[in-house]
């Protein structure tokens, strides 16, 4: 009785995870098989006579070395940047007393609550200033801190003991030590969480660098996959497939490495 | 020694506090700035235009139709980027024992991928003609509506798009709500034999208030600026600006015709409109006194 | 049987944990309206039998009966069974009345009756002030005595306790301890109460059962478990100081510490010559002189004193190896001293010394 119950609550459950994963098992299939193929056999996964021609296609058409290259120049710069400067941030709150802590604190976390759309325009003048228009560093440049760092390496230094600290200033122990010897160790799981979901953010980017990327030696991944999308119809499915195909496989490699780390990192970033 | 305390903590804070003032702080006073102005982003001179292009956020009928669509958005991402996964949430963590590992790990998985992937699959998905969901549709008698020429299926799809993507994030931070109840507390309302449904409303959904909140308020102001991507890969804002919304007209004006001072206008609009739910948010989740 | 209390039966029942067996064929029998204490060390298994009793746990194998009747289909309307728990679980959204009235309100008891009940009980429990605050507007001893009074408020016949007293102070456990005794006079609940502190089940149960290792290892009133316990771990749980445990072998009607004579045993069929066993003597029931003779005839040597006033408790050192603690009431000593212990038959508790078993159990 208990079972059969507990079997129906499982239904809704394992639909959301075909959802979830079918969309993507479907595009990888169809990388694998003949833009004809694809028409014909719509519904099959496993291609009748699987293929690697789109991809030798895409090899012909697009720079992929150059593409993934950018892609992982771009979102390296951002990951380091971010951690950088969020990890120095957070010490600053947890080990020190200033003035205005308390709203300095919220006007960092409020970042998160600015839409793009109201710095998209200074910032694009800026990047183009500095001649950055058609570089990932200009794309990089405005995106080198972040608050969900800050909240989250804020967190896990939170739950060091505070007595931890007194017994290391009782023993005379400098500042700069403490952070290198002691904090930075016990952050190394947060840290290795967290530059995950930054560079898999950073790998999958669209908005902003549709904006500072124009030219094709420049584009990333994601800008690459638009241009194989055709708003109008007359996309070639098993082409744009097979570089998303491409495009997906070092996030997925990332989760599969860190996939506790991550999800433990999410879960800190939502707890107060 | 006494003068380090004072300055090293603003040596660690500059490096984002720099960043902070010349790409966040500056620019949203520039493009307060730039609202009161006719300029095309190119041209060496602007116009003052005092309260024109806030007057017509209001009133072009374009703006107008936007800021409807923005409202339906917010609606659809609510109920599928919110209230899907905290009803989903509450079902694996009440009501099934086992597998819950099982299904955070796979229903994160589409947040791994970009959004341009989410909406190349889903244009494929659903394409009208070619696509998997019309074959099934034509097989069983039914035909799949053309939803990019009309708006408001148009913007139920993207918002499907990005439910697809976030999720499995809102899912397990809802989950991770959940799972700091105590045990205790639940074991209570068993031995009282308090039925399910009535604990999760009394008990449950009270104490896990303050990130019901903050993921609610997230789901807003992430899921406008999410829907960008797909907008801008599927529908360019169309059919005649039906699947725009104010984030994705703010860009269309600003980079697409060039009407600098009305894209800024919006931005402020919007800007405002976030600083409510960033009010609603500190007032409820953060706290008002973390440092003191 | 009545309308106030149940009866609890547990049929050798096994409670499995990923193959790890936490309970082991357990039976117990609670009386209706019984106050039993289910004590032990943490770990013993005492909690999950507690938590099987509540519905909370399913028994791997047997089973758990209210009444006669299995539990599922006895404890379904909500009214038989209340539980308090360690930590309280008051649901912190709620004010302490909410708090004691939920189960009530959802159950659809009569406002009025409600009513009647809750003032009643928050006058009982000095909390009619503090009605309209959360718990965590509380302290420790207010949040326990709302916890009580929610379990209470429902007026089950049943009524669990998990270790209910462990989180507040010590000064106010006496007075928690007498609440719930009187509470139990007046209403004549079935209790089964959990604990790990000895002078609690001492004081509250009617019956204790002792358990260790997932086992019942006694079941009896305090006065049998103290003075005539069936093995050497219920005699070393209870107790305190712990009882004097020393290697011992009997000859010529004596039993010898090494060369010393220590107790004279009169006959019998159960103590055989030249063998081991473990004699244990209460520390108050080791008597001390300062001179020999007259039953006085093990020499020791004080190491330690500790007045604490009422008593004095000193350590004795018989041998190199042997070490006990003694209660001494009207005699002054100091370390150094050299004193004679008499130790009688009938204070005494043989054990064997393989299954540490009481050897005399079915002497009373």
């Amino acid at each position: 009785m208990s079972n059969k119950k507990n079997a129906l609550w499982h239904l809704p459950l394992i639909i959301i995870g075909i959802i979830a994963l079918l969309p993507v098992i479907f595009m990888i299939s169809n990388s694998f098989k003949t833009l004809q193929e694809s028409y014909q056999s719509i519904l099959s996964v496993i291609p009748n006579k699987p293929t690697i021609d789109n991809y030798t296609t895409l090899n012909h058409q697009v720079n992929l070395v150059r593409l993934v290259w950018n892609t992982f120049f771009m979102a390296t710069l951002v990951t380091v940047g971010k951690l950088f400067t969020g990890l120095l941030a957070a010490y600053a709150f947890r080990y020190y007393q200033f003035k205005h802590k308390n709203l300095i604190y919220l006007l960092f976390v409020a970042t998160i609550f600015v839409p793009f759309t109201i710095v998209m325009i200074p910032n694009y003048l800026v990047i183009a200033k500095l001649n950055l228009l058609n570089s990932v560093i200009g794309v990089a440049l405005p995106q080198l801190c972040d608050a969900t760092g800050i909240m989250i390496f804020l967190k896990t230094m939170e739950k060091i003991p505070g007595s931890l600290f007194d017994s290391l200033k009782i023993d005379n122990i400098p500042n700069r030590r403490i952070f290198f010897n002691i904090v930075l160790p016990i952050l190394k799981p947060s840290i290795i969480s967290v530059g995950a979901m930054f560079f898999i953010n950073s790998w999958n980017e669209y908005v902003w660098p549709t904006l500072i990327l124009k030219d094709k030696s420049s584009f990333t991944l994601p800008l690459a996959l638009q241009n194989y999308i055709s708003s109008e119809g007359g996309t070639n499915f098993p082409l744009a497939m097979a570089l998303s195909s491409i495009m997906i496989v070092v996030p997925l490699i990332i989760y599969l490495i860190f996939q506790r780390y991550i999800l433990n990192s999410i879960s800190n970033s939502g707890l107060k | 020694m006494h003068n380090n305390k004072k300055i090293l903590p603003f040596l660690y804070l500059m490096p984002t506090g720099i960043l902070l003032t010349i790409f966040m702080i500056i620019p949203i006073i520039y493009t307060f700035y730039l609202s009161f102005f006719d300029w095309n982003l190119i041209a060496p001179t602007k116009d003052f235009v005092g309260m024109r292009n806030y007057i017509e956020v209001f009133t072009d009928p374009v703006n107008q139709k936007v800021l409807m669509n923005t409202f339906f958005y917010i609606i659809l991402l609510l109920v599928l980027n919110f209230i899907v996964p905290y009803v989903i949430s509450l079902v694996v963590k009440f009501f099934i024992k086992r597998m819950q590992g099982a299904y955070k790990i796979i229903f994160f998985i589409p947040s791994l991928f970009s959004l341009v992937v989410g909406a190349m699959i889903f244009s494929w998905l659903l394409n009208p003609v070619s696509g998997p969901v019309a074959f099934l549709f034509r097989e069983s008698g039914f035909v799949l509506p053309n939803w990019t020429n009309s708006g408001g299926l148009a913007i139920i799809v993207i918002c499907l798009i990005t439910n697809w993507k976030v999720f499995g994030y809102n899912f397990i931070l809802l989950l991770t709500g959940l799972g700091s109840i105590p045990k205790n507390i639940v074991d209570a309302t068993t031995v009282d034999r308090i039925p399910k449904w009535r604990m999760i409303w009394n008990i449950v959904l009270p104490m896990n208030k303050s990130i019901a909140i903050y993921v609610l308020i997230l789901t807003i102001v992430q899921g406008l600026q999410y829907v960008f991507t797909p907008i801008n890969v599927i529908t360019t804002g169309g059919p005649y600006y039906g699947s725009s919304n104010v984030l994705y007209h703010t860009y269309l004006n600003a980079f697409v015709l060039y009407k600098t001072g009305n894209a800024s206008a919006l931005a402020i609009t919007t800007f405002l409109i976030f600083l409510v739910l960033l009010y609603l948010e500190i007032k409820f989740v953060e706290g008002r006194s973390r440092y003191e | 049987m009545n309308d106030n209390n149940a009866t609890i039966e547990l049929k050798k029942v096994t409670k499995e944990f990923k193959s790890t067996k936490v309970i082991d064929q357990l039976d117990l029998e609670v009386a209706a309206g019984e106050f039993l204490v289910l004590l032990g060390p943490s770990g013993c298994g005492k909690s999950t039998t507690l938590r099987m009793i509540a519905g909370l746990e399913t028994a791997s194998d047997g089973e758990v009966l209210i009444d006669g009747d299995d539990l599922k289909k006895k404890a379904s309307d909500g009214h038989t069974i209340a539980m308090v728990f360690q930590d309280y679980a008051l649901y912190p959204n709620m004010t302490v009345y909410q708090n004691l009235e939920y189960a009530l309100k959802v159950h659809k008891v009569a406002k009025d009756e409600r009513q009647k009940r809750l003032t009643s009980i928050l006058e009982t429990l000095n909390l009619s002030d503090y009605k309209d605050r959360l718990p965590s507007e509380l302290s420790g001893g207010q949040k326990q005595r709302v916890a009580l009074g929610r379990g209470m408020a429902k007026k089950s016949k049943i009524f669990l306790l998990d270790e209910p007293l462990s989180n507040i102070d010590v000064q106010l456990r006496e007075k928690a301890r007498d609440e719930i005794q009187s509470l139990h006079d007046k209403n004549k609940q079935t209790i089964v109460y959990v604990t790990h502190d000895q002078l609690e089940a001492m004081a509250l149960g009617d019956r204790i059962a002792v358990m260790n290792d997932g086992i019942i290892q006694m079941i009896d009133t305090p006065e049998n478990i103290y003075k005539n316990p069936t093995n050497l771990f219920v005699a070393k749980f209870i107790g305190t100081p712990q009882i004097n445990v020393l290697p011992v072998t009997y000859k010529d009607n004596y039993l010898y510490l090494g060369e010393h004579k220590l107790v004279e045993i009169s006959k019998s069929s159960k103590i055989q010559t030249q063998t081991n066993y473990l004699l244990g003597v209460r520390p108050e029931h080791i008597k001390v002189s300062k001179e020999s003779g007259d039953g006085f005839v093990t020499e020791a040597e004080v190491t330690k004193v500790v007045d604490y006033g009422k008593f004095t408790q000193v350590t004795l050192k018989l041998t190199s190896t042997n070490i006990i603690k003694a209660v001494i009431k009207d005699l002054n000593c100091i370390i150094g001293d050299k004193v004679f212990i008499q130790v009688e038959e009938k204070t005494s508790i043989i054990f064997d010394i393989d299954s540490q078993k009481n050897i005399y159990w079915d002497r009373v």
